[in-house]
């Protein structure tokens, strides 16, 4: 069927176009992919179907490059000739060859780790005659309770920033790390030995089962608070380098102890002690004390009043009759002091972020998980101050911020990650606490309304 | 590519429907147009989140689609893995076994690759000395030329790393994580499944489009409900976002105008869908609002749009008298602000 008019309803596709380029915003053709293939058929011409019509971008063809492959082309609308069919299920077979990779393990480098359904717990053979010395169940105070795969030799570079070592060496990991990790085909996990071996068996060590993908989405989804959305979000930032740690509001149960009386004092305190109240008198004292003869009352004379005006932000700043809300001076709030969803989950770090993970380093980004299929609405206003109020204040530094009015007004006072999750597709919004009332742009601005009265006075001078 | 056997089972892990089964997910997407999202890390690329891999995680709607259509069934896997409690010693056995042979096989094929590989470069680096020794040969009149390393030292070379490909030829069964459990679980009996998943209000919506052949996908990216792809999403860009409403929901004002920005930004129309008599049958009215006149503020009721009804092509009332009021509001000329 490759004839002359095949050639000219192939001639409809669509350029690539080169401005957005975040390549997972779209689905991508597999083939770009199947030089990395163990099993691909055609290796060593990704892109042969393609071949005729246009030569591809030499990267593409290239098998010894590692790099990631550039944007793929595609068509606009389905048409009935073959050379479009073949090309269709060229892709999808070199997509059915990129998922059937399978996952191994070098006999050199494969680290092996075992499935403890009830949490961390000693050896077995191992008594421990004070358990609670040691923390919970024995094993050290630094294990995270919800710790479910210990690995008894570990080694390589995950565990530099991954899970936590007990008094045996043992290092425990978290759900999501063990699933992350055996999903990326880093870690070989086996089912407990006294869960699938018969007692009078042998060599455990050679019997012990190796946990399939599907079993482990089994076991550790769900487990302990950890729900798909949380991990989509987990394993797509861990995917790009960044590291990341449960923040102290990843249980959703979770409150403030005391919360009742707290915000009972909290209402009471709020009005006087944040936002645009306290910034409103303390603007108000200082309006008067640089200017004590204006009147103020706009009910009974003008807003600016009568009196000398010598320049104009004096003028402005007795215009500035609303009040406005300062972030910087509003309380630090609980982290659990807030509603779920709209709750810090995950602390992420760069990947240049030097860690220790005995003593995390204050976090990079704090981010929030929401599903919209549970929360379809947008949070409101008190929601999203809440979680705004959770995170430390965070002020614009920097040589560049003071210049630049956006920067700041982008950077905000208090920043957080949201993570939207869809059904497996994740949008990050970074939500900042602006404060507008603190760029005084009169302030800044003043120079050029120097000219103004510069002009002015050569004009009385003539 | 083999088929999968019908009934396909859908994992039904933590309120998520999953597959686990590459063939199942070709087979879906090649026969019943169910794309899902990979929201899994390919092992052989882990560090990047442009091409990723099983598992897949299907909406709900793909999964009654499905279910529906007597292809698939939902199984609790949480509760299939307490299986794992009441293996056979034998099955384990095998099991292993079957693991193993799968582990030295694929040493196999990588040994195999990597001495291809040797021997491609072996290859080059003959090429190279010889086109060399031509070159050297051609110069040799002019000037006094270094003599080439001599073939002996190249045969020298290449059998040292010969014998010492055979020695390490000598393969031993890596280990292999499978990906699903099945084997050596049994697949569970159709009196184990679950009922069919609870869709939203748009499954009408998403269920027609799909029998008309569309491909849909989650639309959060472009600000609706689902993605409509004329066809498969690999090699074809989308044409439709699609928002679902109820017959006589008021539709904001402001709902239509987004839809209508948001679509003419990334080339795509907005389709506004509802379903009129929800028991009795699924007839779709669909229409696709003409953004431009629209956000111009030109023109006036009905010929905002244009129609793309395949049977009726009636306009809710609700959504004319809204139009026109924002013709009117509109009129002053510039776009209507819009933010998301």
């Amino acid at each position: 069927m490759e004839d002359k008019d095949e050639d000219a309803v192939r001639g409809t596709s669509v350029e690539p176009t080169q401005v957005e380029t975040d390549l997972s915003d779209e689905t991508q053709d597999f083939r770009l992919l199947s030089h990395l293939n163990l099993y691909a058929r055609n290796a060593a011409h990704p892109l042969q179907a393609n071949a005729n019509t246009q030569s591809p971008p030499s990267s593409l063809t290239d098998t010894s490059s590692p790099g990631l492959p550039k944007r793929g082309e595609k068509d606009f609308e389905p048409n009935p000739t073959q050379h479009q069919a073949d090309v269709l299920s060229k892709s999808r077979e070199a997509m059915h060859d990129a998922l059937a990779h399978p996952r191994l393990h070098n006999l050199n480098t494969r680290v092996i780790a075992y499935y403890a359904p009830d949490g961390p717990a000693p050896p077995p053979g191992i008594d421990i005659e004070d358990p609670a010395r040691f923390g919970d169940k024995g094993v050290g105070a630094n294990v995270h309770p919800d710790s479910c795969v210990y690995v008894p030799n570990p080694k390589g570079q995950y565990f530099k920033n991954m899970g936590q070592s007990d008094r045996w060496n043992r290092v425990w990991l978290l759900p999501e790390e063990a699933l992350f990790l055996i999903e990326r085909g880093s870690l070989d996990i086996r089912w407990p030995i006294e869960m699938t071996a018969a007692p009078e068996d042998e060599g455990p060590e050679e019997l012990s089962i190796p946990m399939s993908l599907q079993a482990a989405y089994a076991c550790f989804m769900g487990r302990s608070g950890l729900t798909m959305e949380r991990y989509t979000v987990y394993t797509g930032l861990k995917r790009t380098g960044y590291a990341l740690t449960r923040a102290p509001g990843w249980d959703d149960s979770a409150q403030v102890e005391g919360l009742k009386d707290q915000n009972q004092e909290c209402a009471s305190q709020r009005p006087l002690k944040r936002g645009a109240g306290l910034a409103g008198i303390l603007e108000q004292l200082f309006s008067w004390a640089q200017d004590p003869f204006s009147t103020r009352s706009t009910a009974a004379g003008p807003v600016v009043g009568c009196g000398m005006h010598r320049n104009y932000n004096n003028i402005y700043r007795q215009l500035a009759v609303i009040p406005w809300y300062d972030p910087s001076l509003a309380i630090d709030r609980d982290p659990l002091d807030t509603t779920p969803p709209f709750r810090v989950v995950f602390h992420a770090y760069r990947p240049s972020t030097p860690i220790k993970k005995s003593a995390w380093p204050a976090p990079d980004f704090r981010i929030a998980v929401v599903n919209t299929r549970e929360t379809a609405a947008i949070p409101t206003l008190a929601q999203l101050g809440a979680l705004l109020e959770s995170t430390p204040l965070d002020p614009p530094s920097g040589e560049k911020m003071k210049r630049l009015v956006y920067m700041r007004l982008r950077h905000g006072y208090r920043n957080v990650v949201m993570a939207v999750v869809d059904q497996g597709i994740v949008s990050y919004l970074r939500i900042a606490d602006a404060a507008f009332g603190k760029e005084k742009l009169y302030e800044t601005q003043a120079a050029s309304m120097g000219n103004k009265r510069n002009g002015n006075f050569r004009g009385k001078k003539r | 590519m083999g088929n999968p056997t019908i009934p396909i089972p859908i994992s039904y892990v933590s309120g998520k429907y999953l597959l686990f089964s590459i063939d199942a997910v070709t087979y879906l997407r090649r026969e019943h147009h169910v794309c899902g999202v990979l929201i899994g890390t390919l092992p052989q690329i882990p560090q990047q989140n442009v091409f990723l891999g099983l598992p897949l995680e299907l909406m709900p709607e793909e999964a009654r689609l499905l279910v529906d259509k007597g292809v698939a069934c939902i199984v609790d896997e949480t509760k299939a893995h307490d299986g794992m409690k009441s293996l056979l010693e034998e099955d384990r056995r095998q099991y292993l076994r079957e693991l193993e042979s799968q582990g030295l096989n694929a040493s196999r094929k990588l040994s195999d690759r990597k001495g291809q590989q040797r021997e491609q470069v072996l290859k080059k680096l003959d090429e190279k000395a010889k086109a060399k020794a031509i070159k050297a040969l051609e110069n040799e009149g002019e000037t006094d030329t270094p003599p080439t390393p001599s073939p002996s030292v190249l045969d020298e070379e290449r059998s040292s790393s010969r014998s010492s490909n055979r020695t390490s030829g000598h393969t031993m069964a890596m280990g292999v994580t499978p990906t699903t459990s099945y084997p050596p679980l049994a697949q569970p009996t159709s009196s184990q499944h679950l009922p069919p998943p609870n869709v939203p209000l748009s499954y009408p919506l998403f269920a027609h489009l799909s029998s008309r052949g569309y491909f849909l996908s989650p639309g959060l990216r472009f600000g609706c409900q689902y993605v409509a792809y004329p066809g498969d999403p690999l090699r074809f860009h989308a044409h439709f976002l699609c928002v679902s409403a109820e017959w006589d929901e008021e539709i904001d004002l402001m709902t239509i105008v987004n839809g209508g920005r948001l679509g003419t930004g990334v080339k795509k129309g907005f389709l506004l869908a509802d379903q009129k008599s929800p028991r009795l049958n699924l007839k779709l009215n669909e229409w696709k609002v003409c953004e431009h006149s629209v956000l111009s503020g030109q023109a006036c009721e009905g010929a905002c749009f244009c129609f793309r009804c395949h049977k009726t092509s009636r306009l809710p009332a609700v959504v004319a008298r809204r139009l026109s009021l924002a013709a009117v509001k509109d009129t002053s000329g510039d776009a209507l602000p819009c933010s998301i």
